[in-house]
């Protein structure tokens, strides 16, 4: 068996980018396993099994459940009573996690990021596919480590990140202080708050992010790479993050 | 115990759903729009779990309540889950007006139509009280709250019905404000009365028929009665082949029996019309079209393709879809079908299941392949229409709603993205929308040992039945939409599709594939089990054969008949071939990924079809006369000529290029068939597998107030990691034509479908080079009408003749031959029938996707060449469109675009890296087709913001040059210091070029002409704005 780190990645039930995730990993030097959530189930894959077999965690973005009744909510649900996981503390334990898209919405129904937050439907009501600009806002997060300014696309109808109304000041002083207020947008193409784009756990290990950083791992991604044909063989932004992600997960080994 | 939950988003919140229904409102309804305050729309759900009332409470909390975003209405359930009453009354208070007038619209669907929310419900409460719930029930809808001065009862049902409901498949009830104050709707009783049971009378009973004694009238009647769709001549080759049955003492016909015959003789699954024999004839007497044609598929389609030596086609026709070679290892498929019928009943359950139905057919091609991209094609009425509608039409508008949001849920949902397509607008799709749904596939070359492209059956193997559950949804679909649409349409007809289910099918299916475990695969489309076991029986040994017993068959409620088993179109179903040993692996490994299978019977070598129910015989069919048994339609055909020149008899004439050219351009941008469909694009996701290269649109300045899009020809996906090889996917489509000859129509939708698959850097003319065409013909009835049948046959051998001059191979394709509509228009009897519409899809590779091209012009200072561009005309136009709708007249030598397939050949392969080798030197490439040279120039400056200049060549009359439209032309850029390159391979390969411009800074578009003596000008800004604002809608 090869020494990499290996990462797990969740499919099953309507996941749906499973295998570009795991492409990514893999570029960025992890062992990566697309794993089918009911094999986890039936294996029985608690915390423990979770945290001495892999360094990393992805949730994928997809329809899990076909977003029937608000989007992750069932696959959170399926994840918390099925196979137990407290992510926070396979996180405490030196686990990486990044929930992409549908794998952040189901992080964020889990409460990874606090009771006052949840997300929702964008404000134009419509899925949208498009690519944003999106800039890390602190230095906590392990994903986002040394990352600047990055174009990365967006495909979602339910990425409006909402905080409780009547703690909102409290909430968002409280996520700011641990530093979980980590990407946000340039413009604002869904009406988040705050132009949130993603979060992190107060460890910093635990990333949530709608944009889809395993959309864009070589350059032919861009919608403009023809006005740069020379850059065609480089590799994309996104893939920074799966880079932090493996230097981490040696560093933790060692 | 049962409970009722409301669930409503918090005030706080912004809620975009009603939002949405207001906007709607708005462009379908002003008057009403106008009366309305405030809307709220909130989610019902109608529970029935046999669990203790605490236990229930405990899930209903984590299964439907969000706190940060909610308030929950369960009666005295939850108390504490809403605002300080504890009731809807919460709600109220947030309406702008107090206190208000208040209405509450509840729309659910009909009982027994396919609730995807509903079983998601279940599937959750089972999670979260760890239990399988077999017994509980849950029915999902949504409360539509209102605050409005002068509604009334009449005002909201047009609500209801024309923008809320759609009736066939849901029902709805208006809710006085009094009684959504009062929780009697929370009372057990009436949740329990409110989520009916589903169940059906009857079940095994199998009729018998005599037909030895029914006349001529008799047998019509009863094909008519029963939804057969069978012609009189089929009706008597059934009736004499039962009666020699009788006569050796072997019964009558069972109902089972002749449902299955309806649905295998059916247009729609034995295209009877492109078998036919056609007698053709024309006024002209020189015709290269042969007299007597037997049979269109045969000698213009299939014997095309066969014509070719292309050692990269794997399967051509013979399967669900074309199979061809991608690399030494890899193959991909490609199929495009249409949904018309359904989607004019219900746009957005036809349009669904129209997507998720063909990817079954890529599931089902070969060994089984992965969808990796989809391609959607609709063809529908102007949106703006303001005249009546004849009786059981939508609106277009809400025709293109509902096909959107369906292809939406279907490609979204099942991760697959949607890459291509094109949105065609003429009033005669009032009558029938056309709904095309592509998709293309991806597999290994070698599958557990076997060549993917084998199917194989061996007498033993078990019939497998995956997926989905039989119900009464989509029973004689393929009989239905073999006969025109009117007022009498059956509702069964309609399904809905249920993306999730069928996503973990597919993706159970696949591992199956790679572990082995079955023989063979088909989809369950058409015709459902009698198709799917019937054609898969007829490679089981010498004479083929299977022996079923529906009775094994999982079904969504008790009490289906066992004709209705064997031809319901139920979604999300495949037939598997399963050798026995590997059985028991096959069920195990598909009860882990939660996917249920029936195994319903064996294949056999008897040459028969048996079917049974419970044990009990109840069809025992040959299937040497299921399969060739149907008589031979013989139809004729004759064709009047080509219209007088301009087409549509209009009149022509000198107009000022000067004074008129430049609103002529902006009009032209605006009109729907060209206007930017970005609104559409953006709400499909076009990136998800990561492999994307070449996307609808490029973009320039991604992510800033700057960004903007401008159309590409093409997509180019990158689906092997490994590889830098790539897939290019295209269309051509150009109804318009074929006012003036379907012949000339057909040859130009190829010519763009291969001309868009160039642009973006497809392979083209070596011997090597892969790229193949898909067809699907829709077609207004030709039976009984030499005319359209004439229409049918020119477009072939148009078709016939541009894929052999361009030696482009077909390798799949559809025909749908029955899109009229006959109805009533304020009690008058009226017919709208679709042109002749013929969707090209090429498939293409791209040696290296880093050579990829698209349209935008790049760089300040790049020369613009029009290369090809020697036959640009104006009859048969969109500029043609814009004069008659206009009254004006067509100015120009009125000349229509004729191909020559010797000058294509030498563009094309010079395009294509055959010939030459400077092509890298290419900043843009993008096609001329609507709207001519200016429109294509224009759509390659709205992005990026740059300006150009353009000077029209002298000796080219200047609105032919600036709007015609035609055959094998193309806008080019290159750099200033490349033209030398360029131009003297051009002129090496005899291809005819003309520097027509530069690209410049400036922010407009300049063009000149007579001598560069008279100039006229247009911002971008303006250009871009024109672009943007045709055609929109939600």
């Amino acid at each position: 068996m090869s020494d990499k780190p290996r990462a797990l990645v969740l499919t099953g039930d309507g996941i749906n980018c499973e295998s570009e995730t795991a492409v990514a990993l893999r570029m960025a030097g992890f062992e990566a396993e697309i794993r089918h959530l009911n094999d986890l189930i039936s294996e029985k894959i608690d915390l423990d099994r979770l945290s001495s077999r892999y360094a990393a965690l992805a949730m994928p973005g997809g329809f899990s459940f076909g977003d029937d009744l608000a989007s992750g909510r069932v696959l959170a649900l399926k994840i918390q009573c099925s196979l137990g996981w407290d992510l926070p503390k396979y996180a405490s334990r030196g686990g990486l996690v990044i929930g992409i898209c549908n794998g952040f919405q189901a992080l964020i129904r889990m409460g990874v990021f606090g009771k006052d937050v949840s997300i929702t439907h964008n404000v134009s009501g419509k899925f949208l596919d498009t690519w944003v600009k999106v800039a890390p806002a602190g230095t906590h997060c392990a994903w986002l480590r040394g990352v600047g300014t990055m174009d990365l696309p967006v495909r979602h109808g339910e990425g409006r990140i909402v905080l409780a109304t009547e703690r909102r000041s409290e909430a968002l002083g409280k996520m700011d202080r641990a530093g979980m207020l980590c990407l946000k947008y340039e413009g604002n193409p869904n009406g988040s708050e705050e132009r949130l784009a993603g979060l992190c756990d107060a460890t910093g290990r635990i990333l949530g992010l709608m944009p889809h950083p395993e959309a864009f791992v070589r350059w032919t991604s861009h919608p403009e790479w023809t006005a740069q044909p020379g850059r065609a063989s480089a590799p994309g932004q996104g893939l920074a993050l799966f880079e932090n992600a493996y230097q981490e997960a040696l560093n933790a080994r060692a | 115990m049962f409970a009722r939950i409301e669930v409503a988003m918090r005030p706080d919140f912004s809620d975009p759903a009603a939002e949405a229904f207001l906007r709607k409102t708005e462009l379908a309804h002003p008057e009403l729009f106008a009366k309305i305050r405030w809307a709220r729309m909130m989610e019902v759900y109608w529970l029935d779990i046999p669990v203790a009332r605490e236990e229930a409470i405990r899930a209903i909390h984590s299964v439907f309540w969000d706190r940060v975003l909610q308030w929950l209405f369960t009666g005295n359930l939850i108390p504490s889950a809403a605002g300080k009453n504890g009731g809807i009354q919460d709600l109220f208070e947030a309406a702008p007006v107090r206190p208000g007038e208040f209405w509450a619209l509840e729309r659910r669907y009909r009982s027994g139509v396919t609730d995807n929310v509903g079983r998601t419900v279940i599937e959750a409460l089972e999670i979260v009280l760890k239990q399988p719930l077999p017994e509980a029930r849950a029915s999902s809808g949504n409360l539509l709250l209102i605050e409005g001065a002068g509604l009334n009862e009449d005002l909201l049902a047009v609500l209801a019905r024309d923008l809320y409901c759609n009736e066939l498949i849901q029902t709805w009830s208006l809710v006085p404000a009094s009684e959504l104050k009062k929780s009697d709707r929370f009372h057990q009783e009436r949740i329990k009365r409110d989520l009916p049971k589903v169940s059906f009378r009857g079940g095994s009973e199998v009729e018998e028929y005599d037909l030895t004694s029914l006349s001529d009238d008799e047998l019509q009647a009863l094909s008519k009665k029963k939804l057969w769709a069978l012609s009189l001549e089929e009706m008597r080759a059934v009736r004499d082949h039962f009666k020699k049955r009788l006569d050796e003492g072997k019964g009558k016909p069972t109902d089972v029996e002749l449902e299955v015959i309806a649905q295998t003789w059916s247009e729609h699954c034995k295209h009877k019309i492109f078998a036919a024999k056609v007698n053709y004839s024309e006024r002209a007497k020189n015709t290269l079209i042969p007299r007597h044609i037997d049979g269109l598929f045969k000698s213009t389609i299939s014997a095309t393709t066969s014509e070719m030596a292309k050692p990269w086609l794997l399967s051509v026709f013979s399967d669900n879809a074309g199979i061809v070679a991608f690399d030494e290892e890899d193959a991909f498929c490609i199929k495009v079908e249409t949904h018309n019928s359904p989607s004019a009943l219900d746009p957005y359950g036809g349009a669904l299941t129209g997507i998720v139905g063909v990817n079954r057919d890529i599931l089902g091609c070969g060994l089984g392949a992965r969808p990796i991209f989809n391609t959607d094609v609709f063809c529908v009425a102007p949106l703006d229409y303001s005249e009546a509608l004849p009786e059981r039409l939508f609106h277009p508008r809400r025709i293109l709603d509902g096909v959107r949001l369906g292809v939406e849920h279907g490609g979204n949902k099942s991760g697959i993205p949607t890459v291509n397509g094109a949105l065609v607008f003429d009033r005669r799709y009032l009558g029938k929308p056309l709904v095309y749904c592509g998709t293309g596939g991806f597999l290994p070359r070698v599958i557990a040992g076997r060549p993917c492209e084998s199917k194989e059956v061996i007498p033993g193997d078990r019939v497998c039945m995956v997926g989905g559950r039989i119900g009464k949804d989509g029973i004689h679909g393929a009989t239905f939409s073999s006969l025109a649409l009117d007022e009498s349409s059956p509702m069964s007809a309609v399904q809905l599709g249920d993306p999730i289910t069928q996503k973990r099918m597919a993706d159970f299916l696949l591992e199956a594939r790679d572990a082995g475990f079955y023989r063979a695969i088909t989809d369950n489309g058409a015709g459902g089990l009698s198709s799917s076991v019937g054609e898969l029986a007829t490679l089981s040994g010498g004479r083929g054969g299977a022996r079923i017993d529906v009775a094994r068959a999982r079904t969504k409620y008790p009490g289906l008949k066992p004709y209705e088993l064997v031809v319901s179109e139920s979604q999300e179903r495949m037939t598997v071939v399963v050798p026995p040993e590997k059985l028991a692996a096959f069920t195990e490994l598909a009860s882990r990924r939660g996917v249920e299978v029936s195994d319903i019977g064996e294949f056999t070598s008897t040459g028969l079809f048996e079917i049974e129910y419970e044990g009990r015989s109840v069809a025992r069919l040959d299937l040497e006369f299921l399969h060739k048994g149907a008589p031979r339609l013989v139809l004729d055909a004759f064709w009047d000529g080509r219209p007088a020149v301009a087409g549509a008899s209009m009149p022509t004439g000198r107009r000022s290029f000067l004074e008129e050219g430049s609103s002529a351009l902006l009009a032209l941008l605006s009109r729907p068939n060209i206007a930017s469909k970005e609104w559409l694009i953006r709400q499909y996701d076009h990136e998800v597998q990561g492999t994307s290269v070449v996307k609808p649109l490029h973009t320039a300045f991604p992510g800033t107030p700057m960004a903007f899009s401008g159309p590409n020809d093409a997509a180019v996906l990158k689906p092997k990691p490994t590889s830098e090889a790539g897939i290019v996917v295209s269309c051509g489509i150009n109804p318009k034509l074929s006012d003036i000859d379907p012949f000339l129509m057909a040859q130009a939708s190829v010519d763009e479908a291969v001309r868009n698959a160039l642009c973006v850097g497809a392979e083209f003319g070596g011997p090597d080079s892969v790229l193949a065409l898909v067809d699907n013909f829709c077609w207004p009835d030709p039976v009984g009408d030499p005319a359209k049948t004439a229409w049918l046959v020119r477009a072939c051998y148009g078709l016939r003749d541009a894929c052999l001059a361009l030696s482009v191979p077909l390798v799949s394709g559809k025909d749908s031959m029955k899109n009229d509509f006959k109805g009533k228009l304020n009690g008058n009897p009226v017919s709208i029938s679709v042109p002749p519409t013929l969707l090209m899809t090429a498939v293409g590779r791209i040696t290296d996707v880093r050579a990829a091209r698209t349209a935008d012009f790049k760089n300040t200072g790049d020369a613009i060449y029009l290369l090809g561009g020697s036959r640009l005309g104006l009859v048969g136009s969109e500029f043609q469109l814009l004069c008659a709708e206009n009254g004006s007249v067509l100015p120009g030598t009125g000349k229509t675009s004729e191909p020559d397939w010797e000058e294509a050949r030498r563009i094309y392969q010079w395009l294509g890296g055959t010939n030459g080798r400077e092509q890298q030197r290419i900043r843009s490439l993008h096609d001329v087709s609507e709207g001519g040279v200016l429109c294509a120039v224009a759509e390659g400056l709205i992005a990026r913001g740059l300006g150009a200049v353009i000077r029209v060549p002298d000796g080219m009359d200047l609105w032919e040059f600036a709007f015609g439209e035609g055959f094998h032309s193309f806008v080019l850029s290159t750099a200033d210091a490349d033209c030398g390159a360029l131009e003297a391979e051009w002129i090496a390969n005899s291809i005819p070029f003309a520097k027509i411009g530069a690209v410049m800074s400036q922010e407009r578009l300049d063009v000149s002409f007579e001598g560069n003596t008279a100039t006229w000008s247009l911002p971008i800004r303006q250009l871009r704005t024109a672009w943007q604002r045709g055609g929109y809608w939600e």
